[in-house]
């Protein structure tokens, strides 16, 4: 039997590629790195608009909303490059900081 | 044993077959499985491989989450296959066992661990004693850096982390969590003697890390190394320019004999781009920002001062042919500063005609305050003995011209001044 010398190798697989389970089994860190970045992009789109069109409470919510996850979450990152807040956890600085955050964001809301 | 009657669970696998090349596709597999709790999915592709499929190709050694061979990606998760247990997927859930991501595939769940190693040689993961001793070194248990360290030794390169870093994906250059955490336990330990050469060859890799713990969630060993990276970045905050004077004096010597550093030119040349583009954009953005605030700030006090119309009481009541000194008062504005300003006025009535002359009572000289000398009529200055004629003309001493006149209007009988 002849023996082939050259190995193909095949290119390595990416994240997600042939990966039917992938997604579903994200963890929470990366959905927060995500969310900060979805957040930081909505916040570009949306200070124009709300520079442009004044007053239009449905771009305000939207707006602050965006404001107060790319705000909590980056200072998750913060406390954790700083080690402010001990690395184990990160898990419980996401609830609490985007709990805290959205509660903020309520009362602004209200009050405003 | 425990989990009682037994189970068939389906099981797909991904295959490639390196004659073939191609993309790769699942095969799949039905395997009557006793205990579940009882049986890794190491055991379940041995018996695969015995049972019904002998091309199988996987890679272990050890079997007891010791040697690291064996990692892979099972359900969506990077584990090592001799560590997790059927019984992790409860009731009918297929399982999906796939390689690592990353890696070049060789066959089926084999991967080439090549592009790995090198990184991790690239951070030089060996131990360099600063100095040739004969006693041990003691590094008390409970001090800082034996704390910090912790078990991040504990590492068995197996990839895991590598393969669930989705940075590694956009980052040809990232060295990985795994090279990362091997140099972070030598850059803490003091005997070390090669931390500004490891401190170099990580500094570029550090800052990818995005903070996502992907590679701490799957660690079979369950050591954190998001937390060695976050480490590594603070020491590489400590002394920022220390890294970049060590490669140009060691970094050549070190770098000898190593295979991975043919990119360190391209890396340097990244890294001085980076940095002229973080100094550049900083200072545009530094002089833009200080630009707008200089002038909002400075701007309004640079400009000429309004004349303001201070009322210095009735016409009438000043005495003719004769100087009244009047304290005029008034706020006055310079910028965004406020001041109360109480300033003495000259005022010459003439005999013949209502007409005035306003003099500011600072002497020309050096800004005393010159007062009217009613015997001698004139105007004198007690600082450098200069005096003025009534007509404001110099008569002696240092001044080197007249008295200023200010501007002065009459309303409803009311004498107005022009202040400055």
């Amino acid at each position: 039997m002849e023996q082939k010398n050259t190995i193909n190798y095949r290119k390595p697989l990416q994240w997600g590629e042939h990966d039917p389970n992938r997604h579903k089994n994200m963890f929470v860190g990366m959905w927060a790195w995500m969310w900060q970045r979805i957040t930081a992009i909505a916040i570009v789109f949306l200070l124009p608009l709300h520079l442009t069109l004044t007053y239009k409470p449905w771009l305000q919510f939207l707006l602050l909303l965006a404001v107060t996850f790319h705000a909590t979450l980056g200072l998750r990152v913060i406390l954790l490059d700083f080690n402010l807040v001990n690395i184990k956890y990160q898990k419980a600085l996401i609830w609490g900081l985007t709990g805290l955050g959205l509660l903020v964001f309520s009362l602004v809301w209200a009050a405003i | 044993m425990s989990a009682g009657q037994g189970n068939t669970r389906k099981i797909s696998i991904y295959r490639y077959d390196p004659t073939e090349g191609g993309d790769g596709h699942f095969d799949k597999y039905d395997l009557y499985i006793e205990d579940e709790t009882n049986t890794t999915i190491l055991d379940v592709l041995i018996r695969i491989q015995r049972e019904q499929d002998s091309t199988l190709a996987f890679r272990y050694a050890c079997r007891v989450n010791m040697c690291g061979s064996c990692g892979m990606v099972i359900n969506g998760r990077e584990g090592l296959a001799c560590k997790t247990n059927v019984s992790d997927f409860p009731g009918k859930e297929k399982i999906t066992i796939r390689p690592l991501n990353h890696f070049p595939v060789v066959k089926d769940l084999v991967v080439d661990m090549g592009p790995f190693f090198e990184k991790y040689e690239d951070c030089l993961p060996f131990f360099e004693p600063k100095e040739d001793r004969e006693e041990p070194y003691v590094i008390r248990p409970d001090s800082v850096e034996r704390t910090a360290i912790g078990l991040a030794t504990e590492c068995i390169a197996c990839g895991c982390c590598v393969s669930s870093c989705t940075m590694v994906n956009y980052h040809d250059g990232y060295a990985g969590p795994a090279p990362l955490n091997r140099a972070f336990t030598l850059l803490m330990d003091s005997r070390d003697a090669l931390y500004d050469q490891r401190l170099d060859r990580v500094m570029q890799s550090c800052y990818n890390c995005r903070t996502e713990f992907n590679c701490t969630e799957v660690c079979p060993k369950e050591i954190s190394s998001t937390k060695s990276i976050k480490y590594i970045q603070r020491m590489a905050m400590k002394d920022p320019f220390k890294g970049k004077t060590e490669a140009s004096e060691d970094g050549q010597a070190v770098s000898e004999g190593c295979k991975g550093c043919g990119n360190e030119e391209t890396d340097s040349g990244r890294r001085n781009f980076l940095t002229k583009m973080t100094l550049g954009i900083g200072a545009f953005s530094t002089l833009a920002v200080g630009g707008v605030l200089a002038t909002s700030f400075v701007g309004p006090s640079m400009k000429k001062q309004k004349a303001q119309w201070v009322s210095a009481g009735k016409l009438e009541d000043l005495p003719k042919d004769n100087v009244t000194t009047i304290a005029l008062n008034y706020k006055e504005q310079i910028g965004f500063y406020e001041q109360d300003r109480v300033k003495p006025v000259l005022v010459w009535r003439k005999s013949d005609s209502d007409k005035l002359v306003v003099y500011d009572s600072r002497c020309t000289h050096l800004g005393c305050q010159v007062r009217w000398d009613k015997p001698r009529s004139l105007f004198l200055c007690a600082c450098h003995g200069g005096s003025f004629e009534l007509d404001g003309s110099v008569k002696a001493g240092p001044p080197p011209r007249s008295l200023d006149e200010l501007e002065y209007r009459v309303e409803n009988g009311n004498l107005l001044i022009a202040m400055v």
